[in-house]
């Protein structure tokens, strides 16, 4: 830990992971996820989640659909038969052939757009740089839902709270890894600092490159994924396709970004919508 | 009472936290509903096959979610605009110190109070939690609209229920002889009403900078435009509310009812600019909600139609026969009566329209690609 600089500002230069001095998060190198979802069953478990689907989604072999109030890990199940116009393509690439699994959860952003629109103060960053819904605080106002750039909060049809990933805030306290990254047999979702993680994302990618897998890149830097004022994600990803056939967007920007810009805007236009009732109720 | 709906179907799926559901049908017909059981909703979904749509986006399934928000939402950011609107012009109008809109004033703090009376109780039925609403005054956040909006409406509540608690006394109400009564007449009117109009605007406007700071292609795009675009509907709806009250009343001067009409036919022109603007500026994936299906057709037919074009050309029609007969009488004002209605159900199909369509376009993963695509 070598950055003295405040909590608050993300760092890292431009194309690093943000690095956040005693920051706790997840790598999670899709190249070596076997899409066992382990990681699913064992945060349901841990976090006595229920179940929400018996039933086929008819996705390949994701029947779990997306993230939500109760699935705070989903993988994601890509077949790639529809490349180059519906053709199978004729060559694999080294690694998962043309089958693309992701473990996909809450990215746990340096600047989350979740936190900064809660207007109960709900959602709190924690001292390991976790975003988490404090449930006792929770009204349900339901302002978290589109304010994520991921789609990661949800609604929770039993209590009407909001509910994601905790980044199993109560197994931190207790000196254990997260239950996802433990349940996992490949160690495709590696926990620790971010710092270090970053490294590792930078030299996996690296690797990757060297043996032929050429569209290998980090998600979750300030560039891509954590783009437009996010600063970064603690929970980031080594992907080897773009970003949008995991469903993730590839430059999301923080929406409260344009909150002040918004208001001056509308102060702005009551100004002269105000001058134009003034002058055209007065003049005689 | 959503909470209460929800719990109960929570119950009958097999309770919260990991009980086994009674049985497979149980748990899928008890109020879950997941995205890719919905994802047909929209008239694009429909039809299209897995291998169609992941060819596009992960099998259609949305990146982002859209709010809960619906009807609840919906009336409140219509009454709220309403309150907002007719506050502002009812202290606007009081500074232009000209007597015959003494009515204006009246109309609009009354409106004001009555449109806004409501409004705490629809946020708060739309809670998960509705016993929680005071949990939103714990904290103050400037970049999040809606924190501001609630600490807004709370302010704005007492003044505007003072602003309408001095009419009433004026306009003898609450009896000439009673204490609070003869307390109120001697407050300041004027300036409690200009004070009321910093946070009036706002409640008229952030509403649309609450949906723009958000995720929601649909919304977050053309931020700069919604706040003012909302503000000018506010506006609009406002002034039509006050002139269908003055125009029904008997004695208001055809003078003020020709002002007023003259007004919002001015906001009623800078809605369907911005209107116009931020669609165009939204761009043909994005805004597609707003073209096809039902609520494209609510926004061409209802919105653009019968809320902002028949109402402006019913005041245009009007004004040239108040020109050519200087004190004519009943038509105008029915007239007048009949473009307000329109313009008042317009602004309500407004925000049901945008409210719709942004949560149309939360689900449309094209739609998010094409915001979040960078350069
Ligand atoms: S991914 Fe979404 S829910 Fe998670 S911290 Fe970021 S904004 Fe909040």
């Amino acid at each position: 830990m070598t950055a003295t600089r405040g909590g608050a500002s993300p760092a890292g230069p431009k194309g690093q992971p943000a690095q956040r001095p005693g920051a706790l998060g997840f790598l999670t190198d899709t190249t070596l996820c076997i899409g066992c979802k382990a990681c699913e069953v064992a945060c349901k478990q841990w976090n006595g989640l229920p179940m929400d689907n018996i039933g086929w989604t008819g996705n390949s072999y994701d029947n779990t659909g997306d993230l939500g109030a109760t699935t705070w890990r989903h993988v994601t199940f890509v077949e790639r038969i529809a490349d180059q116009a519906g053709r199978r393509p004729a060559t694999l690439q080294p690694f998962q052939s043309n089958w693309l699994m992701m473990s996909d959860i809450c990215k746990h952003c340096a600047h989350a757009g979740c936190m900064e629109a809660c207007p109960t103060g709900a959602i709190v960053r924690t001292e390991f740089e976790s975003v988490v819904i404090q449930q006792d605080v929770c009204n349900g106002c339901g302002y978290c839902l589109p304010a994520c750039p991921f789609g990661v909060p949800e609604i929770s049809d039993t209590d009407g709270k909001a509910h994601k990933c905790t980044l199993c805030y109560d197994r931190l306290t207790d000196g254990l890894e997260p239950a996802c990254a433990k349940a996992c047999p490949t160690d495709s979702i590696q926990f620790g600092r971010i710092d270090d993680l970053g490294e590792r994302a930078t030299e996996r990618v690296a690797s990757l490159r060297e043996r032929g897998v050429e569209g290998a890149h980090v998600y979750g830097d300030q560039d891509v994924g954590g783009s437009g004022g996010i600063g970064g994600l603690n929970a980031f990803f080594v992907l080897t396709a773009p970003p949008e056939v995991y469903n993730l967007p590839r430059r999301p920007e923080l929406p409260q970004r344009k909150s002040v810009r918004g208001y001056l805007a509308t102060a702005g236009a009551a100004v002269i919508f105000g001058a134009a009732a003034f002058f055209s109720l007065r003049e005689r | 009472m959503a909470w209460a709906r929800r719990a109960l179907a929570g119950a009958a799926s097999g309770g919260p936290a990991g009980g086994p559901a009674g049985s497979v049908g149980e748990g899928l017909s008890g109020g879950y509903q997941r995205r890719w059981e919905t994802r047909g909703e929209g008239r694009r979904g429909r039809g299209r096959s897995v291998a169609d749509q992941s060819r596009t986006s992960y099998y259609g399934i949305a990146p982002i979610h859209k709010p809960p928000w619906k009807w609840l939402v919906i009336t409140y950011f219509y009454l709220g605009g309403i309150a907002g609107g007719s506050y502002a012009l009812a202290s606007i109008a009081e500074l232009t110190r000209v007597p015959a809109y003494g009515s204006i004033t009246r109309a609009g703090r009354y409106i004001s109070l009555a449109a806004l009376a409501p409004t705490p109780l629809l946020l708060i039925l739309d809670l998960g939690r509705p016993q929680r609403f005071h949990h939103m005054l714990r904290v103050f956040k400037l970049r999040s609209p809606m924190s501001v909006g609630t600490w807004t409406l709370t302010i704005f509540g007492g003044l505007c229920s003072l602003s309408a608690l001095i009419q009433a006394a004026q306009d003898g109400v609450l009896g000439r002889r009673s204490g609070p009564a003869r307390l109120l007449v001697t407050l300041p009117s004027r300036w409690v009403g200009l004070l009321g109009i910093v946070p009036a605007f706002f409640l008229a406007g952030y509403t649309g900078v609450l949906l723009a700071a958000t995720a929601v292609p649909l919304w977050t795009k053309s931020y700069l435009l919604m706040g003012p675009l909302f503000l000018a509907s506010a506006l609009s709806n406002a002034t039509a509310a006050i002139a269908l009250a003055l125009a029904l009343a008997r004695g208001t001067s055809h003078r003020t009812l020709a002002r007023l009409e003259r007004l919002d036919s001015v906001f009623l022109l800078a809605e369907a600019g911005l209107l116009l603007a931020a669609r165009a500026h939204l761009g043909g994936v994005i805004a597609r909600p707003l073209r096809e299906g039902r609520v494209g057709g609510m926004h061409r037919f209802g919105v653009l139609g019968l809320g902002l074009g028949l109402p402006l050309a019913l005041q245009l029609v009007s004004q040239r026969y108040n020109r050519s007969q200087m004190g004519g009488g009943g038509t105008s004002r029915l007239a007048t009566a009949l473009a307000s209605l329109l313009v008042l159900g317009g602004g309500f199909l407004f925000r049901y329209v945008i409210v719709m369509a942004g949560r149309q376009s939360a689900d449309d993963p094209q739609a998010t690609f094409e915001l979040t695509k960078g350069s």
